[in-house]
C-alpha cells in the first residue's frame, strides 16, 4: 500500500515536470501571417518586422553571416538587430569585394577564397537602416542589410509566410520591407501563447 | 529625305501606261516572335493579324517594347542583370546598370509567295509571269527587346532574291533607344539608327494588312521636267517622297495617353551615286514632325482609365487622327534627266515639303484608315556640263489612301485598299490602284493571304499572289 503510494507520488510528479517542461512560455505569442508582393514573381525576402519593442535588445553573441557562394549574397536579405557584427564571408573560388554606399558607408575591401571580412551594424537613426551589399568586381551581386531596433523579425518564404516567435504580449505596429515595394504598417494584438495573424500586400 | 535601299523584291510591275511607272514594293513587315518568347504569350496579344498591331501592341511598341503597366513577373524569361539598381546612385563613380535579354532575343519571319502577274509593257505588249513560286521570297531575320529600365533595341536583316538571281542583304532597321529617361513615364523617347519613322505611323509597316506597301505615299519620283510622272521603279530615281525609313534620331512621347508627339532630323536624300562612301546626299538634315490625337479605345501608352478593355483583341472603338510634316533638302544631288526633246539634263531638288493628314477609324470589327498627302517641290534643271542654269519649277502632286479591314473572325480578315496619285505633270493620269488581300491565320504565327492588285487605269496590269509568312 505504502510502496502503491509512493509510485503514485512519483508518477504525478514525473508527468507534471513532463508537461511543464513540454508547455510553450506563457509570456509569449507569435505573429505569423502572408505577404503578397504584387507584381514580382517571388514573395520571398520580404523583411516583416515589430517597428518598435519596450525595451533593450542586446544583438547575439555571435556574428550573423551574410555568405558570397555562386556569386551571389546568401541570404539575399538578412536582417540584423542594430549593434550586430556580420560576417561577410566567401565560400566561392573567387574574389570579391563588399562596399555599402548606405548610411555610414563603408567599403571591406576584397578578399579572396575562404576568407571573411566582419562590419558591426552599430547605429541606425530611424529604422529600418537597409545596406544594399555590393561587389564592385561583380556589379551584378546585390544583398540586402535590414537593421532594426528589436529581435521581432522574420523574412518570407517563396510562398510570402514569416512566423516571428518569442512576441511579448502587447500591441504592436508591424511593418515591412522589401527593396522595391512597401505596404503600411499594422496594428497586432499578440496575446500570451497565441498566434496573431497579420498579411500584407506589398506594391510599388 | 532619307529613300529606301535597293529593292530587295518588286512582286509586280505595273508597266508603263500612258507614260507613268507604277512600281509595287512588298512591305517591310515585322512580326517579332523574340516578345513572345520573352513574356511567354501569344502572337495576339500584340496583333490582330500579323503584322497588323492592335491598340495593345501600338502600346508595347511605343512604351520600347514594354507592356502597360509591366511588372517584373510579366517577364517570364529573366534578364541578366549587367548591375545591381543600387549602383544608378552611384553613379558617375559606376557604370549604369543594365540588363541582357535572358535569351537571345532573335526572330525569324519567312516569306513563300506564289506570284501571277501581267504588266503592259511601253511596246504595247503584255509581260506575264504564272504560278512563279518564290519559295521562299524573303527572310528576315529579327532581333529585338530591352536592356534594362529605359533601353531598348530593333534590328532586323532581310535577305530577298532580286530580279536577277542574286541574294540581296539589306540591314532593314538597327536602332537603339532610351525609353523614358527622365521626367513622366512616356513623355519622352529618343531613338537613333536607322529605323521607320514614327512620322508614317499608323500606314505602313506594322499596320497594313497587304503584302503591297503603300506606294502611293512612300514611292513618288517627282524629278522630271514637268515635276514626275509616277512612282519610282527600275532604272529611275529613288522616290523623293515620305520615307519608309530614315537614317538619324528621333523623338517622340505620348501626353496624357492620348496625344503623340513626334519630331525626328535625319539624312536626305541618298547620294545619286555611290559617293565616297557616304551615306548622306549632302550636308543637310531633313526634319519632320508629327501630332495624332486619339479619341476613344485603348490609350497610347496602353491606359484604359480604369475600363476593361474589350475581350476582342482586334476591337477598340476609336478615332485616331493625326497631322504630319516631312521638310527635305536635295541641294547638291544631281539627278540625270531629259528635257521633253530628250536633250540631257540635271535636277536637284533645291527643297521639298509632303504634309497631310491620317485618321484611324475603329467600329467594332472594322478599321478604316487612311491618309492625304500633299508634296511640292523646288527643282532645279541645269546644263550638265556647264552647269548653267535652265530654270526652276515648283511642281506639286497629291496622294492618298484609304483602306479597309474586316476581321470576320479571329484568325480571317478582309482587306481592300484605294490608293491614288495626282502627279504634277498634265499630261499624266492620276495613278489609281485597287488591293483585295484576304488573309488567314493558319496558326498564330502562319498565316496565308490571296492577294490581287490591280491598276485601275490599266486592267492589263494586275497581279494575284498566293502568300504565307511564318514567324519564329
Amino acid at each position: 500500500m505504502i510502496r502503491r503510494m509512493i509510485y503514485a507520488i512519483a508518477f504525478s510528479f514525473a508527468l507534471a515536470v513532463t508537461m511543464a517542461a513540454s508547455a510553450p512560455p506563457q509570456a509569449d505569442g507569435s505573429i505569423t501571417g502572408t505577404v503578397k508582393v504584387t507584381g514580382q514573381s517571388s514573395n520571398a525576402d520580404v523583411v516583416v518586422y515589430v517597428e518598435h519593442a519596450a525595451g533593450v535588445f542586446k544583438p547575439a553573441a555571435t556574428p550573423a553571416v551574410m555568405d558570397q557562394k555562386n556569386m551571389k549574397f546568401i541570404p539575399h536579405v538578412l536582417p540584423v538587430v542594430v549593434g550586430t557584427t556580420v560576417k561577410f564571408t566567401n565560400s566561392d573560388t573567387l574574389a570579391h569585394n563588399v562596399f555599402s554606399p548606405d548610411h555610414d558607408k563603408y567599403n571591406l575591401g576584397t578578399f579572396g577564397p575562404g576568407l571573411s571580412k566582419d562590419h558591426a551594424f552599430a547605429k541606425c537613426a530611424t529604422f529600418p537602416c537597409a545596406y544594399v551589399q555590393l561587389c564592385m568586381i561583380h556589379p551584378e551581386m546585390e544583398g540586402f542589410i535590414v537593421v532594426v531596433q528589436n529581435p521581432y523579425v522574420a523574412t518570407t518564404n517563396d510562398a510570402g509566410q514569416f512566423t516571428i516567435q518569442g512576441v511579448p504580449a502587447g500591441q504592436y505596429q508591424v511593418a515591412v520591407w522589401h527593396p522595391k515595394s512597401k505596404a503600411p504598417a499594422k496594428a497586432v494584438t499578440v496575446v500570451a501563447g497565441k498566434a496573431a495573424t497579420v498579411d500584407f500586400t506589398l506594391g510599388k | 529625305m532619307n529613300a529606301p535601299g535597293p529593292c530587295l523584291r518588286r512582286l509586280v510591275c505595273l508597266a508603263l501606261a500612258a507614260g507613268a511607272a507604277v512600281v509595287v514594293f512588298p512591305t517591310r513587315a515585322a512580326a517579332v516572335p523574340a516578345f513572345a518568347r520573352k513574356y511567354q504569350t501569344s502572337c495576339q496579344t500584340c496583333h490582330i493579324l500579323f503584322p497588323k498591331l492592335n491598340a495593345f501592341g501600338e502600346a508595347f511598341r511605343l512604351r520600347g517594347y514594354r507592356m502597360p503597366a509591366e511588372t517584373e513577373d510579366m517577364v517570364r524569361q529573366k534578364p541578366v542583370s549587367l548591375g545591381a539598381p543600387a549602383y544608378k546612385r552611384l553613379w558617375p563613380k559606376a557604370v549604369w546598370p543594365g540588363e541582357l535579354p535572358g535569351n537571345v532575343p532573335l526572330a525569324v519571319n519567312l516569306k513563300f509567295a506564289d506570284v501571277n502577274t501581267s504588266a503592259l509593257n511601253e511596246d504595247g505588249t503584255v509581260a506575264s509571269v504564272r504560278n512563279d513560286f518564290q519559295f521562299p521570297q524573303e527572310a528576315n531575320i529579327f532581333a529585338a527587346g530591352t536592356l534594362g529600365d529605359h533601353v531598348s533595341f530593333f534590328s532586323e536583316v532581310t535577305f530577298g532574291k532580286e530580279p536577277d538571281g542574286s541574294v540581296s542583304v539589306e540591314l532593314e532597321h538597327a536602332r537603339l533607344a532610351f525609353d523614358s529617361p527622365f521626367g513622366r513615364e512616356d513623355l519622352f523617347h529618343f531613338r537613333i539608327g536607322k529605323m521607320a519613322p514614327n512620322v508614317a505611323a499608323g500606314f505602313q509597316e506594322m499596320w497594313i494588312s497587304t503584302d503591297a506597301a503603300i506606294d502611293s505615299l512612300f514611292s513618288f519620283n517627282p524629278i522630271g521636267v514637268r515635276g514626275g510622272t509616277g512612282l519610282a521603279g527600275e532604272g529611275s530615281p529613288a522616290p523623293i517622297s515620305l520615307p519608309a525609313s530614315v537614317r538619324g534620331i528621333e523623338v517622340y512621347g505620348i501626353i496624357n495617353h492620348r496625344v503623340l508627339w513626334v519630331g525626328g532630323v535625319v539624312n536626305g536624300i541618298l547620294p545619286a551615286s555611290n559617293d565616297a562612301g557616304r551615306f548622306d546626299g549632302n550636308n543637310a538634315k531633313d526634319l519632320y514632325a508629327r501630332l495624332d490625337y486619339k479619341l476613344g479605345g485603348m490609350g497610347l501608352d496602353g491606359d484604359m482609365g480604369g475600363k476593361e478593355p474589350p475581350a476582342e483583341n482586334w476591337r477598340d472603338n476609336s478615332l485616331r487622327v493625326g497631322a504630319l510634316i516631312y521638310r527635305g533638302d536635295g541641294t547638291s544631288i544631281n539627278f540625270a534627266s531629259t528635257d521633253l526633246e530628250g536633250n540631257p539634263l540635271n535636277i536637284q531638288d533645291l527643297h521639298f515639303l509632303r504634309y497631310g493628314l491620317y485618321a484611324s477609324l475603329f467600329v467594332q470589327n472594322l478599321n478604316v484608315s487612311g491618309a492625304l498627302l500633299h508634296g511640292t517641290d523646288q527643282l532645279r534643271l541645269f546644263e550638265p556640263v556647264s552647269g548653267g542654269s535652265l530654270g526652276i519649277i515648283q511642281p506639286d502632286y497629291r496622294a492618298w489612301f484609304v483602306q479597309a479591314d474586316y476581321v470576320f473572325y479571329p484568325w480571317l480578315q478582309g482587306t481592300f485598299r484605294y490608293e491614288t496619285v495626282k502627279p504634277f505633270d498634265p499630261t499624266v493620269l492620276s495613278l489609281r490602284t485597287g488591293v483585295w488581300n484576304v488573309s488567314a491565320l493558319v496558326r498564330a504565327n502562319v498565316k496565308a493571304m490571296i492577294e490581287y492588285q490591280r491598276d485601275l487605269r490599266e486592267g492589263r496590269n494586275h497581279s494575284l499572289n498566293g502568300l504565307v509568312r511564318f514567324a519564329f
